[in-house]
């Protein structure tokens, strides 16, 4: 059975080592200021070409036959009808007879035709006989002695407990224990721009504009899955319209393009629509835990036993850290990962932190209650020692003054009529950091700059990062360098996924740029009569270090080249990235007693990320991230028929995003960590979010809600049960 | 469990949405020539085009159609299922404006049409004829920036920017009409919009800030 | 979507002689917003739309004082209307809670009463539910959470229109067009539960039109107002809300009608909260008395109990708000 693709948290040093050749400047022109995004206008005038627009000549559209049916068996594909369509140029089946399906939209079969239209109407005209089989449609009904056998090895894999210390005396030294059961659910990507991709074959060369957060990784899955040299495949990414750790790989649909186009002898263009988008390109999978715990009566936690399952969906595990950050001296955590019929768990923006988060900051709200403590104090009691990468104690204090913290009130807003505020709080780590990265430089005679990196812009401004950092180092404005990313043809650098590309592209992108600059500066040397090692480059000028006069333009120094740019190739080095953020989120919640519907009103974000590359686009990174946890929090849920197992929400309309209406205020208050290098901001603000609106929640009424997302229904029910004296 | 033997075309016709149409269109193999004759055969009441009592019908087929966008004619030929949105950047090329949800739920199709927002997605192609279209790339003249544009540009109003050609129409159309808005007012107008990388407080910053739009 | 041929009918007697007999198979376009999206899920598939939007659009005042709306006026239309906001509040602010901006600038009045349900088992085509010619309401053991609290099935849709509930409020009738003249619903006749017809929601006929909504003149003392509870505040459905007009001598309520919405397959008028209501002194407790009568004889499912509470939570407040008072 396959991971989930889980995007490792990169084993790096949390403080960077230092790197005396190319050391970050220490009075940057641009880095850590806000610098605006340099493809912006591309994407304010719709210039900007996604792979969804990219148009050929002789184009094909192609349309994808999926599984209606969570689980069935494939007893025959007929395309006679499909071929006969008008049109349509190629039709394929994905699968053989007798496959079976293990989720509803699996692909069965594949068309192109002309038109978008008649490719929709050609799929209809595929004829495919299914034996429907019974599907797992649950956890619960998975989890149950007479489920049917529907994976191989069995519907639940269970892990191997892990246990920590003695956990007899840590629950005999509590003086209350919480015995509670937490979840989360099914978070979908939504990634606005669905996966897919353009394919183009010249001979046995394929060229595909694909919409990925890894243009390397992709060239790589398709020569693999076509059996073909990957020197004969270029994948190409301009721009990508939101991954979130979604889009690493070709996927089949991927390959299914490939190979439609090779039998159509045309270019065919195949992007999934939203259903398709829903059901079968990832998810977050649901966490699950029965926890016991036991706290001390001086506010120290003593015991954490929990039981631990979730699912990921079709044969994908569902794993999550657990306990989150606060130190249980005793603990022990027994994890099942739960196969249903529904489509597999990909990475998801930090990948199990929030759902770790979640329980684990929900736990320790009821544990300070029952010790009536302050969230904060209690949680500052419990926390690991201060570390570069483990700064709570100092982010706490921060954010509860940002915030305003001293004006909570205790469990249950007092103030009459139906709606009730309250105040949560939160914590979060990553690791980010990054490696592996290469770049190409050219400083060309007439004084061009480009600088090439085979990585891609997924949103979060790496092109821009590529562009100062170009710029700061040769002393240039950021508009005078052509910086060329997105495309499988330039230097290998890794995906874009857990924080880890700002940290793996801006040093390779420094080493590069010191060493085009050294050659330059080489070649300028004699003429200036200056040592090279004393020569610097700003204000788009080369002079000497102490002598602003004797030097030159950087024009003219680049003339000096003749007819040869300086062409030069660099990698990532140690000493200028770490690893290991952390961070603090309180939230403020306006609960309407009446109804049951929460809103968000104040977010209060306090986070590191090492070296800050953009201010503008890292505080950017920050909101999105707490808007990310806030739609996790509230509103969003992938629903499964519990009968069917069909998804009744694969659309915008029922699974909910937070729209502008939806937005609180939101503090982003960045600390900015020089002296650690660049470390990388994707992932950790969408963590702590629904943790610290569920305990704001839960001081506005009085009553804790334990499962997301926390909607209306759920509100009034624990409202409901409180009033009829159930237990907290 | 017996075998189940699907198209989707049989399913339609087990939901009997369009029993007769599906079985003439098999019959005669070729979609598009069977649609019209399924079509007066299915119609009780139905008229012959052209005749006095019922005007004419157009289509299935492609069809010509002028298009007013961004003060430009545009002749198309498309079928009458065709949106103005796919109309645009399946037969024009002008791919500015995304399709996201395909069904009025996202905004990312948004264009105004006299002078309102709508959803290109949700909006026929035949239907947008005779009427003043707006799409992204009617904004910016040339290298110049539209004032909405240059607010988004500068106050970082984008990540991933698929959403972006939305908003910004979405933000035009609220300026023109409402050129000092609330901020609620500002929430309300680009409530039809949504983005999945959590811009929205740029966004409103950018469509907050703006200025130098001229009433619509 | 199917492909499909079109007429652009230039007026109501082109239109309707372009309409059909069977069900589904030629269909009335208006603003679009629920057909097309309808058509791209294949949940219909007409062969020919006939559009609809050179019908009457505008609204005129009639002659005993209200108002006559042509189907084809816009909901962004009636929305900047200033006689309809001061006449009819509650109608001009359950359209403007209609979805979003882009969807109030193509909607129309008419096809916002007539639009399909949004019960996800209806708009997914996996499920071949009950609406749509099938054996089961997949909702009865499934994902109910957003359907009917009232109705006694065999189909447990929501009735999605807003208008259709302050038309009912004001007692507005629905003028019908058909090829042998045409005819005037009451609003409240208009709509049919699924035990009398399963596969639409009204009584229009599919070789018919609606073509206006007239509104009888506001009573003296007529104050009225809506409340809706939505969860996600940009974009949603309601999860319920609640029309109230109230004809007021004082602070006396003289007679109600008390309707609500997204609780049942129709909008779903409280005849026992106007009784609860007639002839009380308006306040916070005689609006929450109503408000308990409205929801007295609630059916809820597996997982919509929740409904029951925010039904009673929107009727109280449209009550107190039209009375004028202090709503949370």
């Amino acid at each position: 059975m396959a991971e989930a693709r889980q995007v490792p948290e990169v084993a790096a040093p949390a403080v960077a080592q230092g790197n005396a050749a190319y050391a970050w400047p220490t009075h940057p022109t641009y880095m850590g200021t806000d610098v605006q995004r340099i493809d912006g206008p591309d994407k304010v005038t719709g210039r900007a070409k996604y792979s969804y627009d990219i148009q050929r000549p002789n184009m094909l559209y192609g349309r994808i036959v999926r599984s209606p049916h969570p689980r069935a068996r494939v007893v025959a594909i007929d395309l006679t009808m499909a071929r006969q369509a008008p049109g349509v140029k190629a039709a394929l089946a994905v699968v053989e007879p007798n496959a079976i399906l293990m989720f509803q939209g699996e692909e069965v079969a594949a068309v192109a035709a002309a038109t978008e239209e008649q490719a929709r109407d050609a799929a209809r005209l595929v004829k495919v006989q299914y034996e429907v089989l019974p599907p797992l449609t649950s956890v619960e009904q998975a989890m149950s002695p007479d489920a049917p056998k529907v994976f191989p090895d069995g519907n639940v894999r269970e892990g191997a407990a892990e246990e920590t210390g003695d956990l007899a005396a840590g629950f005999k030294a509590a003086a209350h224990v919480v015995e509670q059961t937490y979840n989360t659910q099914v978070q979908t990507h939504v990634s606005l721009e669905t996966h897919g991709c353009v394919c183009e074959w010249d001979g046995d060369k394929l060229t595909a504009w694909v919409s990925t957060q890894a243009v390397h990784g992709t060239r790589e899955g398709f020569a693999q899955a076509l059996k073909i040299p990957q020197a004969n495949v270029r994948v190409i990414t301009q721009y990508m319209g939101g991954g979130f750790g979604s889009k690493f790989a070709p996927d089949a649909q991927g390959i299914i393009c490939a190979n439609l186009a090779k039998q159509a002898g045309a270019p065919v263009h195949l992007m999934l629509d939203r259903k398709e988008e829903h059901l079968a390109t990832g998810n977050r999978p649901s966490a699950y835990a029965k926890i016991r715990a036991g706290v001390s009566a001086d506010g120290m936690l003593t015991a954490f036993d929990a039981q631990t399952w979730g699912t990921g969906g079709a044969g994908v595990g569902a794993g999550f850290p657990l306990p989150y950050i606060y130190q249980f001296p005793n603990r022990r955590r027994q994890h099942k990962d739960v196969y249903i019929n529904a489509g597999g768990a990909r990475a998801m923006r930090a990948p199990g932190h929030p759902q770790g988060c979640f329980i684990t900051e929900v736990l320790m709200d009821e544990l300070a209650d029952l010790v009536k403590l302050d969230p904060v104090d209690f949680r500052m009691k419990n926390l690991p020692p201060d570390a570069p990468d483990a700064r709570w104690r100092a982010y706490f204090p921060i954010a509860a003054k940002l915030f305003g913290w001293d004006k909570r009130h205790p469990t249950g807003d007092a103030t009459p009529g139906p709606i009730k505020h309250g105040f949560g709080c939160s914590a979060n780590r990553w690791g980010g950091g990054g490696r592996g990265s290469h770049a190409h430089c050219e400083i060309l005679p007439d004084g061009g700059v480009i600088m090439r990196c085979g990585t891609q812009d997924i949103g979060t401004g790496t092109r821009t990062l590529v562009s100062i950092v170009t710029a700061e180092t040769l002393g240039l404005p950021i508009d005078a360098v052509n910086t060329e990313i997105g495309d499988s043809l330039y230097p290998f650098s890794g995906g874009s996924g857990g924080s880890t590309t700002a940290a793996s592209v801006t040093p390779a992108i420094r080493v590069t740029a010191v060493k085009a600059l050294d050659a330059l500066k080489a070649k300028v040397a004699p003429k200036l009569g200056v040592p090279p090692a004393d020569l610097v480059a700003s204000d788009g000028r080369l002079h000497a270090r102490n002598d602003r006069a004797k030097g030159m333009t950087w024009k003219e120094a680049c003339r000096t080249l003749g007819a040869e740019p300086i062409a030069v190739d660099g990698e990532w080095q140690p000493g200028l990235s770490a690893s290991g953020t952390s961070g603090v989120q309180m939230a403020e919640v306006e609960v309407d007693t009446e109804t049951g519907v929460s809103k968000v009103t104040r977010l209060v974000c306090v986070q590191d990320c090492g070296l800050i590359v953009d201010k503008l686009t890292a505080e950017s990174q920050v909101i999105g991230g707490v808007l990310f946890g806030v739609n996790y929090a509230l509103f969003e849920d992938r629903i499964l028929d519990r009968n069917t197992g069909q998804m009744v929400n694969p659309n915008m309309e029922w699974y909910l995003i937070g729209g502008p209406s939806d937005v609180p205020e939101i503090t982003a208050h960045l600390v900015d960590q020089p002296e650690r290098g660049v470390i990388g901001l994707g992932e950790p603000p969408a963590v702590a979010t629904a943790a610290a609106i569920a305990n704001a929640i839960a001081n506005a009424t009085g009553v804790r809600l334990r499962s997301l997302p926390m909607t209306p229904d759920k509100v009034l029910a624990a409202l409901e049960q409180q009033r009829a004296g159930g237990t907290r | 469990m017996a075998p189940k033997d699907e198209t989707r075309s049989e399913l339609d016709e087990r939901s009997g949405v369009s029993r007769r149409f599906f079985l003439k269109t098999v019959g005669a193999g070729g979609v598009a020539a069977s649609v019209i004759d399924g079509l007066q055969e299915a119609l009780p009441h139905a008229q012959e085009a052209g005749t006095a009592a019922a005007p004419a019908a157009i289509g299935p087929g492609p069809v010509p159609i002028t298009l007013n966008v961004n003060g430009q004619r545009l002749s198309l030929k498309v079928e009458p299922r065709t949106t103005l949105l796919d109309a645009l950047r399946n037969h024009a090329g002008q791919t500015g404006n995304k399709r996201v949800c395909d069904r009025g739920s996202c905004g990312a199709c948004t264009m105004i049409i006299d002078g309102r927002t709508r959803y290109a997605c949700s909006t026929l192609a035949i239907e947008a004829q005779g009427h003043d279209i707006r799409s992204i790339e009617g904004l910016a003249k040339g290298t110049v920036l539209h004032p909405v544009q240059q607010a988004f540009a500068e106050a970082d109003g984008m990540m991933c920017g698929f959403c972006t050609p939305g908003f910004v129409m979405s933000a035009v159309a609220l300026l023109e009409k409402n050129p000092h808005p609330t901020v609620e007012e500002a929430k309300r107008a680009l409530d039809g919009n949504i983005c999945r990388c959590g811009t929205y407080v740029r966004v409103l910053e950018a469509a907050l800030k703006t200025k130098g739009v001229a009433r619509g | 979507m199917k492909a499909f041929s079109y007429v652009d009918a230039a007026n109501e007697k082109d239109a309707l002689a372009s309409l059909g007999t069977e069900r589904n198979q030629v269909l009335a376009i208006g603003g679009g917003m629920d057909l097309l999206g309808m058509m791209k899920d294949y949940l219909v598939q007409p062969v020919r739309l006939v559009n609809v939007k050179r019908l009457d659009a505008t609204i005129a005042r009639t002659p005993d004082g209200g108002l006559r709306i042509g189907s084809a006026v816009r909901l962004i239309d009636l929305i900047e209307h200033a006689d309809a906001r001061r006449m009819y509040p509650a109608l001009v602010e359950l359209a403007e809670q209609v979805g979003t901006p882009q969807i109030r600038n193509a909607g129309t009045v008419g096809g916002n009463l007539n639009q399909r349900p949004r019960c996800w088992y209806f708009r997914n085509e996996e499920f071949h539910c009950l609406k749509k010619g099938g054996a089961t309401c997949f909702s009865v053991n499934g994902e109910n959470q957003f359907h009917a609290i009232f109705g006694e099935g065999p189909c447990h849709i929501v009735h999605p229109s807003n208008l259709a509930v302050a038309c009912l409020a004001y007692g507005a009738t629905f003028r019908l067009a058909g090829p042998s003249g045409a005819r005037e619903v009451e609003a409240e006749q208009y709509f049919q539960m699924p035990d009398h017809n399963l596969y639409a929601e009204n009584v229009l006929q599919p070789n018919e039109l609606l073509t206006h909504v007239t509104l009888p003149a506001p009573m003296a003392g007529l104050k009225s107002a809506a409340y809706e509870v939505r969860f996600k505040q940009a974009h949603d459905w309601p999860l319920a809300f609640a029309t109230a007009a109230l004809v007021m001598e004082g602070q006396t309520v003289k007679s109600a009608r008390i309707v609500m919405g997204a609780v049942a397959p129709v909008p779903w008028r409280a005849n026992e909260a106007e009784r609860a209501l007639a002839g009380k002194t308006l306040s916070e407790e005689t609006a929450g008395r109503a408000a308990l009568a409205a929801v007295q004889g609630a059916q809820p499912m597996s997982r919509n109990a929740y409904k029951v509470r925010v039904a009673r939570t929107a009727v109280t407040r449209a009550i107190l708000k039209a009375g004028g008072m202090k709503v949370v």
